[in-house]
């Protein structure tokens, strides 16, 4: 392998990790919006998330991106890979973030919405003031995790033909016909990247567990 | 009881034979001394209460005695036999001989323990069946008898989870009844339990001092320690402070840190 | 629109893919529940070395994503001398990835299960093999439930990335199915829907398992 060779794994690498940031940026607020459509039961659109969260939590997403790349053109939405790719891992991703910003807002202590009520705080102000601060603490840590799994689950992007870390390394084994230094290689460098967000996870999971666990 | 007959009667006690002996016992947790050179002799079919404040080292001393907890230094002699270690300290017994000397003890936890996943009857059978490897008919019948006789045949097939704490306590000890063991201990077997269900329990154990069994009970209930007891060792700060019949204790304790310790109890119980 | 019809007319080309993914996530989940049993006594034992092998594995695997893991198996196997075919790199990459999130989990429900429970196991003579099978593991294994669960349908899911390494799995056809016929948007949405009723099936099934075993925690 050439330095070239292991600068465009890098690369890849650097554009997977990309994808995957992107993606999260979109679905953590995207998840929080259909939270609320869940937890203010708005007629329809609460039926179409749930719908939404139980079929694509359980899609792989590989098939999802070809589901969205292939099939959506049928219906007169075409997308560059890339975009297709974005729109895949964002939809995914939040369909996760959207079951931990619920479950945050069901456990969210009445007595403290109470206490807003009490202030008259209308309702806008007392979701921003109280409600948000709170349930982004107490999602945290769930959040962090999905996106631990959302970085290890990009590489799906590679079938629609984004050229990733893992095309990368294919397009390097190709050429050198020695498929298994550039997937080495590919595999060290983003179990570094991955392993940084675990560190991460386990620093928010220290720092914000809950009280009475250790 | 007359003075006379009670010095009659421990006397009679300190000819039975010693089924458990600690001997020169130390340990620490960290730079915490808790058990301090404690040496103890437990005759057969005695009832020994072991009293004293709470992180007195109690459980630990109890824990000690069949090596649940590794001791430091000192040895533990059960039936004369040295137990976890060769006599002198150093070289550890093996596992296994560890464990066959284990299921001569039988031990009840403040917590139950009962093994969540089995039913009453296969927590009694367990250890008999594939421990001491008897064959399950004859272990079913002695759990049978011995769940009978703690008075739970009907809970039989219930789950442990399904079970009232005192309910659960009395699995324990017929848990512990079914290893034939030649001394149980008990580490303050109702202090978890609801005030109500307490006495179930404790009846079950005076049951067990008529019949005969030698038992070391860590308990904070002080009448059946006066009512039950043979001897009552009283412990504080890793040390036997004192050790004497029930009615000696209770009525003219020889320490001063004795006379404090049920002196607070007393005003607690007012 | 008869896309539908025609993928209809080739069921069985998706059915055998259905089949093998079927197949596929059986043999993945039985093999790492096995493995994730087996590595969890190196990862809780006292022993240094074991638990520093266990823990190292189990961490490296937690730091790869499935893909590239079935990639190097695929690309590693063949100069190791083992001679597997792709359908069975794909199962043992399967196993080998997901046993190590199954260890995972039993070592968290270990550490949490009471330490008298043990201990009283200990007491009445248990040791070795038999205290770990007669007392340990139905507990931990009982506990773990609802997160093995969960990572069943993370099976279910890794299995699709097999079509990379071409495993005739159902992505895989529904793929071959939409490049001969040109039915792109019925065959993966057929497809999707059968991921999501296997999902749905195993669920409802762990479901099952974790009431029988609410009363045995
Ligand atoms: N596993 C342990 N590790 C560290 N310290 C312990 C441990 N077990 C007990 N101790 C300490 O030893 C002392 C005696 O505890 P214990 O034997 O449980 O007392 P008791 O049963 O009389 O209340 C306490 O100070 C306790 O904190
Ligand atoms: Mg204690």
């Amino acid at each position: 392998m050439t330095s070239y060779d292991y600068y465009s794994i890098a690369y890849g690498a650097l554009a997977t990790v990309s994808l995957s940031l992107i993606s999260i940026v979109l679905g953590v607020p995207l998840g929080l919006g259909l939270a609320l459509v869940r937890w203010s039961r708005l007629p329809v659109f609460n039926q179409l998330t749930i719908a939404y969260v139980s079929i694509v939590r359980t899609c792989p997403t590989v098939t999802l991106a070809l589901l969205i790349f292939y099939a959506l053109p049928v219906v007169g939405i075409s997308m560059e890979p890339v975009s297709a790719g974005i729109l895949t891992l964002t939809l995914s991703t939040a369909a996760f973030n959207t079951e931990i910003w619920r479950n945050a807002l069901v456990n969210f202590p009445q007595d403290q919405y109470d206490a807003a009520l009490s202030f008259g705080m209308n309702r806008n102000l007392r979701f921003r003031r109280i409600i948000l601060p709170h349930i982004s603490r107490t999602s945290l840590p769930a959040l962090v995790s999905e996106m631990t799994l959302q970085v290890k689950s990009t590489p799906a992007v590679a079938i629609i033909g984004i050229v990733e870390i893992t095309r990368a390394a294919i397009r390097v084994g190709a050429r050198t016909y020695e498929p298994l230094p550039p997937f080495i290689f590919a595999l060290v460098l983003y179990s570094l990247i991955v392993l940084a967000f675990v560190k991460t996870q386990r620093a928010v999971e220290r720092r914000f567990a809950p009280p009475g666990d250790h | 009881m007359t003075d006379d007959q009670t010095t009659m009667s421990q006397l009679a006690v300190q000819q039975r034979p010693v089924i458990l002996e600690v001997s020169g016992l130390s340990k620490s947790f960290g730079a915490n001394p808790v058990l301090r050179d404690i040496s103890l002799k437990i005759h057969k079919a005695e009832t020994v209460c072991l009293l004293g404040p709470s992180g007195s080292g109690k459980s630990t001393l109890l824990r000690c005695m069949n090596w649940l907890e590794q001791p430091d230094g000192g040895t533990v002699f059960l039936a004369g036999q040295p137990l976890g270690a060769r006599p002198g300290g150093g070289l550890r017994m093996r596992d296994k001989e560890l464990a066959a000397m284990r299921t001569r003890i039988g031990m009840v936890f403040q917590h139950f323990a009962l093994w969540p996943h089995m039913s009453v009857l296969q927590n009694v059978m367990e250890a008999p069946v594939h421990v001491l490897k008897q064959t399950k008919d004859e272990a079913r019948a002695t759990a049978v008898s011995l769940l009978q006789r703690v008075g739970l045949a009907g809970k039989m097939d219930s789950f442990p989870a399904r079970l009232s704490g005192g309910q659960k306590q009395r699995v324990a000890i017929a848990r512990a009844l079914a290893m034939k063991p030649e001394v149980i201990l008990f580490d303050e077997p109702t202090s978890s339990l609801d005030p109500e269900l307490v006495g179930e329990v404790l009846a079950v154990m005076q049951d067990l001092v008529r019949e005969g069994m030698t038992m070391v009970v860590v308990t904070h209930e002080m009448g059946f320690a006066r009512d039950v007891a043979s001897r009552v060792v009283f412990m504080d700060g890793g040390h036997i402070v004192e050790s004497g019949p029930p009615d000696q204790f209770f009525e003219a304790p020889q320490t001063e840190r004795a006379r404090q310790f049920l002196m607070r109890y007393a005003a607690r119980n007012n | 629109m008869n896309e539908f019809a025609l993928v209809w007319e080739h069921r069985d080309m998706i059915l055998i893919g259905f089949q093998n993914t079927l197949l596929i996530v059986v043999l993945g989940t039985v093999g790492s529940l096995v493995l994730g049993v087996l590595l969890t006594i190196p990862l809780m034992s006292r022993r240094r070395g074991p638990a520093l092998i266990g823990t190292i594995y189990v961490d490296a695997m937690r730091c790869v994503p499935f893909l590239l893991f079935a990639y190097l198996l695929y690309f590693a196997l063949p100069s190791l001398g083992l001679d597997f075919d792709n359908w069975w790199t794909g199962v043992v990459a399967l196993i080998l990835y997901n046993g190590a999130y199954m260890a995972e989990l039993f070592r968290g429900a270990w550490a949490n299960l009471p330490k008298e429970l043990i201990e009283a196991g200990q007491a009445y003579g248990f040791t070795g093999w038999v205290l770990l099978r007669r007392i340990i593991l139905p507990p931990v294994i009982f506990a773990a439930i609802p997160l093995v669960g969960n990572q069943l349908i993370q099976i279910v899911k890794d299995s699709a990335f097999l079509t990379i390494i071409a495993v005739a799995e159902l992505t895989h056809e529904a793929t071959s199915l939409q490049t001969t016929y040109f039915v792109p948007f019925a065959s993966f949405l057929a497809v999707v829907f059968l991921y999501w009723l296997t999902c749905l099936s195993i669920e409802s099934t762990v479901g099952y398992a974790n009431r029988l075993a609410e009363v045995r925690r």
